[in-house]
């Protein structure tokens, strides 16, 4: 059992969890999308975990540095195309979120859909 | 394929990103010409896919090496006669939504928003191309990123504030599943330590991490159903559809959810393509069990729908469910009949959309029961929605009826009698709410003075998307045998 | 009742991620697979395959380069598709809260700012000619010089921000990283070797490292210029007030 080995990857699965009630419970839809980043952190911190490696160093090559000691660096190659994306996710969620403001007056997802059952009738 | 053929799959992939990158410029510049240069980089780039018919082998695939670099430690792009099959699909109702759009976006949107409209267009359609055909695991969630984002934003491209509401909606469900998609691979690197799809392929065969692959499985799975709409998962799609533009319902509907339910194929045959773990095949019984409550699910209520754009939507997540039907079959017919159905379903629903999209050009239309009497003003729409919806029920010889075929053919032989029968079921059910609007359309007389001063039939620009969408049904239909076999044969080599 | 059922799914999914993750090779040990499958070549021959010494770089631009072009494809997306909600500003003068409360920053920190945005600036070029040898890199860069005008535009106000950075200057760069991968992809094309091919086959094996230094070098430039435009173009739509006449609603 590597549970406690891997305490790492535990801590990201929790906190994805995290991410994902705020995401399903939280009501505020401005704190829907901060539990979108908590899940995106969550996993850019197992794939980083993933790529760490005992008494590694920084994959630069300089004089007189083995290569066998370096840390992965694909995992990091990886989160960097990731954190563009949480990125442009982000912002357009955001630009929603004004347009949605602008438009209803509110944050408040139980609020954006009760207006919505009321024009259904 | 050797010289310089081999390189015109990337090209297709990337001459509509460029594109896609010049056009703020040509904006700038001369802000009409942005719908005739987007048209003419769609078309370059079927056109190039056009150059490519019978260079594709039918069993196996040709591999293309991103800068030279080997596999493994490259990304690779597989393209197989199924993958190929799909870019054409992808840009032929591409090209014919983007010429629609025109008249119809510069009615719906305003001015300023209409450059994105465009760039978005092309991103959609060059991230799609992109999906289908990639070898490479983490570039498939780039690209599906790059479809997904262009997805939300195009629903929300009017700014009506259902149209923003809907589209916030389909983000907050897609998103999650774009963050399952990344834990997914992460997963599957850490116990394989690759992500190109062939290696992943060899390395799961001899890894011991049977928990880890297990997890990885069900977690990419659980997202791509959530991309798909497939039954449970698909909340955000009546919404989204039923509100989005219509080109862009078109595309929506057409094909990127139905791209999406492929990537579950994707990953089944492609990476997981040793099945030997009870978990893996439980996941995949799991999944059938979803499609065919889809099936009945979005076919029983699109009819109950009272909305026109709604109720094609409703169609959709019913349609996802023949898709899964035939994927999880696991046999040549099953599959060839789902990639078949990529293809006529989205040539039908695109159809269908456009027809909604002349309805709502012309006289603001949107619920079924205003279309009384529409054949007299409208003809040439409602005679190419008759054609689609008969595509869509899977009536001879249209390609519907093809496809239905396949996948009836492959459930049956995967002793799957029950799927079978839902499979008819929902033919059943489609052919109720097609003919409900069919009989709206032709045999009821139009009330006095609804449909106001006479109203022409749509302008030809988009009266001739709509038309050739509508005979492509038929086109495929009679001439499926040119297709077929290469299909079958691509199958059994993924399979 | 509903949070009930969603508190149970969600513990359920954790104790499963943690049931899996305990089945996982163990962190950081030598011999699990994401060390010994694939790692090891870049790691060894990063250096003299892609003429970066950072290997990250050398994954970035070169290895795994279509994911990047993919990346400068998303956040260009993000772009087009924040314009297609919010639109992009009118030419001529737009407005932001700053503008119109009226309110103005104290000297202290308008002087600070005006003197502290030059050095940023150069700081992000910097980071960008500098992502092979060290970290940092395109993004990086182009990150640094969009937080920089984050910086004026918060004090300033968006009027003189657009002014520094019009509309049509922006418009012709926001593509720019992409067009560049294009291009670089092609020239690979046309030198013999595939797409993003940098070291051509056509040319002579003693011109390689210089050829590919400088095609990164323009890379990440072409990534830098893009990414720091985006960034811009996006913060002047989103932080544009709209119908600033009309009484909010």
């Amino acid at each position: 059992m590597n549970l406690w080995h891997n305490y790492h990857y535990a801590v990201a699965m929790v906190l994805f969890c995290v991410g994902l009630y705020t995401v399903i419970m939280r009501r505020n839809i401005i704190k829907k999308i901060i539990g979108l980043n908590i899940m995106e952190t969550s996993v850019f911190l197992f794939l980083i975990s993933i790529g760490y490696r005992k008494g590694g160093v920084a994959p630069i090559h300089a004089e007189g540095l083995d290569p066998s000691r370096m840390v992965n660096p694909l995992p990091q190659s990886l989160i960097l195309t990731g954190i563009v994306v949480a990125v442009s996710v982000t912002a357009l969620a955001l630009s929603m979120v004004i347009l949605l403001y602008r438009q209803f007056g509110t944050l408040d997802v139980s609020r954006l859909f009760r207006e919505e059952t009321e024009e259904a009738d | 394929m050797s010289g310089g053929i081999r390189h015109l799959p990337i090209l297709m992939i990337t001459l509509p990103m460029v594109g896609a990158a010049l056009m703020p410029f040509i904006s700038y510049v001369r802000r009409g010409a942005v719908p005739w240069a987007s048209a003419l980089f769609l078309a370059a780039s079927s056109a190039l896919g056009l150059a490519l018919i019978g260079k594709i082998p039918p069993d196996g695939s040709v591999g293309y090496r991103l800068g030279g670099w080997e596999p493994p430690f490259g990304i690779e792009l597989m393209v197989d006669f199924t993958g190929y099959f799909l870019m054409m699909v992808v840009c032929g109702i591409s090209l014919l939504s983007l010429v629609y759009s025109r008249p119809y976006i510069m009615r719906e949107v305003e001015g300023g928003k209409i450059t994105a409209y465009y760039v978005l267009f092309l991103l959609l359609s060059a991230s799609m191309m992109g999906f289908v055909v990639t070898g490479d695991i983490f570039n498939l969630f780039v690209f599906m990123e790059i479809l997904s984002i262009s997805s939300y934003a195009l629903v929300a491209v009017t700014g009506n504030r259902n149209a923003v509401r809907a589209a916030f909606k389909y983000l907050l469900m897609g998103a999650p599943s774009s963050i399952m998609v990344l834990l997914g691979i992460g997963l599957l690197y850490s116990v394989t330590g690759t992500l190109n799809m062939a290696d992943l392929a060899m390395r799961i065969g001899e890894s011991g991490y049977r928990e880890v692959l297990i997890a990885a499985y069900a977690v990419l799975v659980l997202a791509f159903m959530v991309k798909a709409a497939i039954f449970p998962l698909h909340l955000w799609l009546p919404d989204a559809h039923s509100i989005a533009p219509s080109p862009m319902s078109a595309m929506l509907s057409g094909l990127v959810v139905a791209v999406s339910a492929f990537a579950i194929g994707r990953i089944t045959f492609s990476v997981f393509t040793t099945r030997p773990w009870g978990l893996v095949s439980s996941t995949l019984e799991a999944l059938a069990a979803a499609g065919a409550a889809a099936v009945l699910f979005g076919g029983i209520m699109a009819i109950y729908q009272r909305d026109f754009k709604m109720m094609i939507a409703y169609s959709t997540v019913s349609h996802m469910g023949y898709i899964v039907l035939g994927l999880t079959a696991l046999n040549p017919e099953g599959l060839t009949g789902a990639v078949y159905h990529v293809l006529d379903h989205g040539v039908a629903k695109a159809c269908l959309f456009l027809c909604a999209g002349n309805f709502i050009y012309r006289k603001g239309i949107r619920r079924i029961d205003q279309l009384k009497g529409a054949w007299q003003e409208m003809p040439w729409t409602c005679f190419a929605f008759a054609l689609a919806a008969w595509s869509v029920i899977g009536l001879p010889p249209s390609a519907g009826f093809i496809s239905k075929w396949y996948l009836v053919y492959g459930n049956v032989k995967a002793d799957r009698v029950p799927y079978a029968v839902v499979l008819l079921l929902g033919s059943i059910l489609a052919a109720v709410y097609c003919f409900r609007v069919i009989y709206y359309m032709f045999f009821q007389p139009g009330e006095e003075g609804a449909w106001g001063d006479k109203v022409a039939d749509a302008p030809s620009g988009m009266l001739a998307p709509t038309w050739i969408l509508s005979l492509a049904t038929l086109f495929f239909g009679v001439f499926s045998y040119l297709f077929i076999d290469s299909l079958l044969k691509a199958a059994a080599s993924l399979l | 009742m509903k949070r009930v059922i969603s508190l149970l799914f969600i513990a359920a999914l954790a104790l499963l991620l943690l049931y899996v993750v305990s089945r996982m090779p163990p962190m950081g040990e030598p011999d699990i697979p994401t060390a010994v499958r694939v790692v090891p070549r870049y790691l060894e021959k990063a250096e003299e395959e892609t003429h970066a010494r950072n290997v990250v770089t050398g994954v970035i631009l070169n290895y795994r380069g279509f994911d990047t072009m993919g990346e400068v494809t998303v956040i260009y997306c993000a772009l087009a598709a924040v314009l297609a909600v919010l639109g992009r500003e009118k030419r001529g003068r737009i407005r932001d809260y700053v503008e119109l409360s009226g309110l103005r920053s104290s000297v202290i920190v308008r002087a600070m700012v005006s003197l502290v945005v030059p050095f940023i600036v150069l700081f992000s070029i910097y980071t960008i000619l500098h992502g092979e040898t060290s970290p940092g890199g395109g993004f990086q860069g182009g990150a640094v010089i969009g937080a920089s005008m984050i910086i004026f535009t918060t004090i300033f106000g968006l009027h003189l921000s657009s002014v520094k950075v019009p509309q049509g200057f922006r418009a012709s760069l926001e593509g720019v990283a992409v067009i560049t991968f294009f291009l670089v992809g092609v020239l690979g094309i046309l030198g013999g070797g595939n797409f993003l091919t940098y070291a051509w086959p056509k040319v002579s094996e003693s011109v390689h490292p210089a050829l590919v230094t400088w095609l990164t070098v323009l890379v990440e430039v072409g990534i830098g210029l893009g990414g720091a435009m985006v960034l811009i173009s996006m913060l002047f739509a989103m932080v544009r007030e709209e119908g600033a006449d009309e009484p909010m609603a």
